[in-house]
């Protein structure tokens, strides 16, 4: 899943330790959701939401364009 | 909102935090300086020279160990007040647990049998006094470690444990199979323990640090 996670952190001049000092988790798990190479779980994706104040999906793009109409 | 959102965690800006890089560089030195004392000691032995006896290595090494530790926390002292709780609690559980194997080390290796790795014979005692240590202090250890693992922590311990399983459940009963054939030594539950927790410990690295 892509995300703009290492984006907002550089807007606000941040480290990775910084971000995960926030966040209450550690540096790896910051590299790693930068990365691509972990998806979080929705709590931590709320917690992020709330941090940067933005809505999940302006932070999170899981590749799909629109809105599903469960067809 | 964004400002206030923003300044609700931690700041992490205002002290200056510890380094895990000094910290595992000290355990690491406390176990080279064990060793090298301890092959030190060998030496002497050989040689017919006075030596100490063989648990004043460790008992050395980890005094000058907590000391450098605790010289290093005392200077850092603020940027440790900063940590959050679960970031105290992983640590205490890391630091309780690599204890609970070093003492354990100590035991065994000091102990009647052949040193770390053996299948000789144990006295009651002893027998008693590390299956305590293993149940309770790991008991201890992983329910500290539980309460304070991240997200992706979780992610890394739950793959590692599914692939440590593994490395338990294709083996085994082959090899069990096999003896019954009269094709294989019995089965040995050591060697499949150490065998499941290399496995374990291989893929919690890489799914935590690569």
């Amino acid at each position: 899943m892509n995300n703009q996670l290492k984006v907002l952190r550089a807007m606000r001049n941040w480290s990775q330790a910084e971000l995960a000092d926030r966040l209450d988790v550690s540096r790896q798990a910051v590299n790693a959701i930068e990365t691509g190479k972990y998806d979080p779980s929705l709590p931590l994706a709320f917690k992020l939401a709330r941090l940067f104040a933005m809505p999940i999906e302006e932070i999170f793009d899981d590749g799909h364009k629109g809105h599903d109409d469960g067809e | 909102m964004a400002t206030k959102d923003m300044t609700m965690g931690n700041d992490p800006g205002k002290a200056r935090a510890p380094s895990m890089t000094v910290m595992v560089a000290i355990a690491i030195g406390t176990a080279l300086f064990a060793g090298g004392f301890a092959g030190f000691n060998e030496a002497q032995i050989e040689a017919g020279d006075a030596a100490v006896a063989s648990w004043a290595a460790p008992l050395i090494a980890i005094g000058l160990g907590g000391a450098v530790l605790a010289f290093y926390v005392w200077r850092r002292a603020d940027g440790f007040r900063s940590w959050s709780r679960r970031k105290r609690i992983y640590w205490t559980s890391l630091i309780f647990s690599g204890a609970l194997g070093l003492v354990t080390a100590l035991l065994l290796q000091d102990g009647p049998g052949d040193g770390l790795i053996s299948n000789s014979a144990l006295t009651p005692t002893l027998a008693v006094a590390l299956s305590l240590l293993w149940v309770v202090g790991l008991t201890i250890a992983l329910a500290l470690y539980h309460r304070s693992a991240d997200d992706h922590e979780r992610y890394a311990y739950h793959q590692s444990g599914l692939a440590g399983f593994y490395a338990f459940v294709f083996p085994c009963p082959v090899w069990w199979v096999l003896w019954r054939a009269d094709m294989a030594p019995p089965v040995d539950a050591m060697a499949l323990f150490g065998l499941s927790l290399l496995v374990n410990a291989a893929v919690y690295l890489w799914f935590k640090f690569r």
